[in-house]
């Protein structure tokens, strides 16, 4: 089973922090990464930009494109990370080891099994590529 | 560049969709995810499982982190699932963005953080140099 964790945090520490404690943080990532790459469990993790750009699909097809910022969310979204997991219970062990800071959000989501409608996900896990190649 | 396409609509309106009409729309999906691994820019994207799943952890300073049921935030649009591409630059993203397969909903376009100035290097593009090596 496919979880992914979304990653909420309420302000960024990004514009505050020094080059020491982003490397520190950094490293704390990259340990996270491989702890779970060679558990077997990592398929993406990304941080990600605040947004920019929301395009809205209408009721009618019509495609409408608005520039952010956004301020309708106080807790913006600020990475994520999928995982293969076993159960809920695996994926919310590998949260709690997220070195994420104080005041941070994750939510865990079970993605969908769509096989049955004849849809295989094309996602590919590092491990699963790598074993492939 | 990364970007992500992150898919927000209103839940629910498939329960009465009868086997065709799933087939339909999960065949529109088909066709998206296959023009986005045959161009090259797919790294990874699923479908959630409806918020109602979710599972919540937060993280404060100096507690033990609380796990609750639901989603991060009860609104009426949750994230229904997402793409992770590789674009040369945001009109490509857009460009893909505009092309989602839906009836309605949003797609907010989020450039990941190039954090490898501190050292970080994201998984997916470790696990593409292991490949390619």
């Amino acid at each position: 089973m496919k979880y992914l964790l979304t990653f909420h945090h309420r302000d960024r520490s990004i514009d505050s922090a020094s080059p020491e404690e982003m490397k520190a943080g950094m490293e704390a990532w990259t340990a996270f990464d491989r702890e779970t790459t060679d558990a077997g469990a990592l398929i993406a993790c990304e941080p990600v930009e605040d947004p920019q750009i929301k395009i809205a699909v209408g009721e009618d097809g019509e495609r409408t494109v608005t520039d952010g910022p956004f301020a309708e969310s106080k807790e913006l979204l600020g990475g994520f990370c999928l995982l293969e997991c076993e159960d809920l219970e695996e994926a919310l062990d590998w949260a709690g080891k997220t070195p994420l800071r104080p005041g941070s959000t994750i939510e865990l989501r079970p993605v969908m099994d769509l096989s049955q409608f004849g849809y295989e996900s094309a996602t590919l896990s590092p491990v699963k590529a790598n074993a492939a190649a | 560049m990364k970007y992500l396409l992150a898919l927000i609509s209103e839940e629910g309106g498939m329960e009465d969709a009868s086997p065709e009409e799933m087939k339909a729309v999960m065949d529109r999906w088909d066709a998206y995810s296959k023009e986005v691994v045959n161009n090259g820019v797919f790294i990874a994207g699923e479908g959630l499982q409806p918020s109602a799943t979710a599972s919540t952890v937060r993280i404060e300073q100096g507690q033990e982190p609380t796990v609750t049921d639901g989603p991060f935030a009860e609104s009426k649009e949750q994230l229904g699932g997402f793409y992770l591409l590789e674009c040369k630059d945001l009109d490509e993203a857009l460009e893909y963005a505009k092309k989602i397969p839906y009836q309605s909903g949003s797609v907010e376009v989020r450039p990941v953080m190039d954090y490898s100035e501190f050292g970080y290097e994201s998984p997916a593009e470790a696990a593409a140099k292991a490949t390619a090596s």
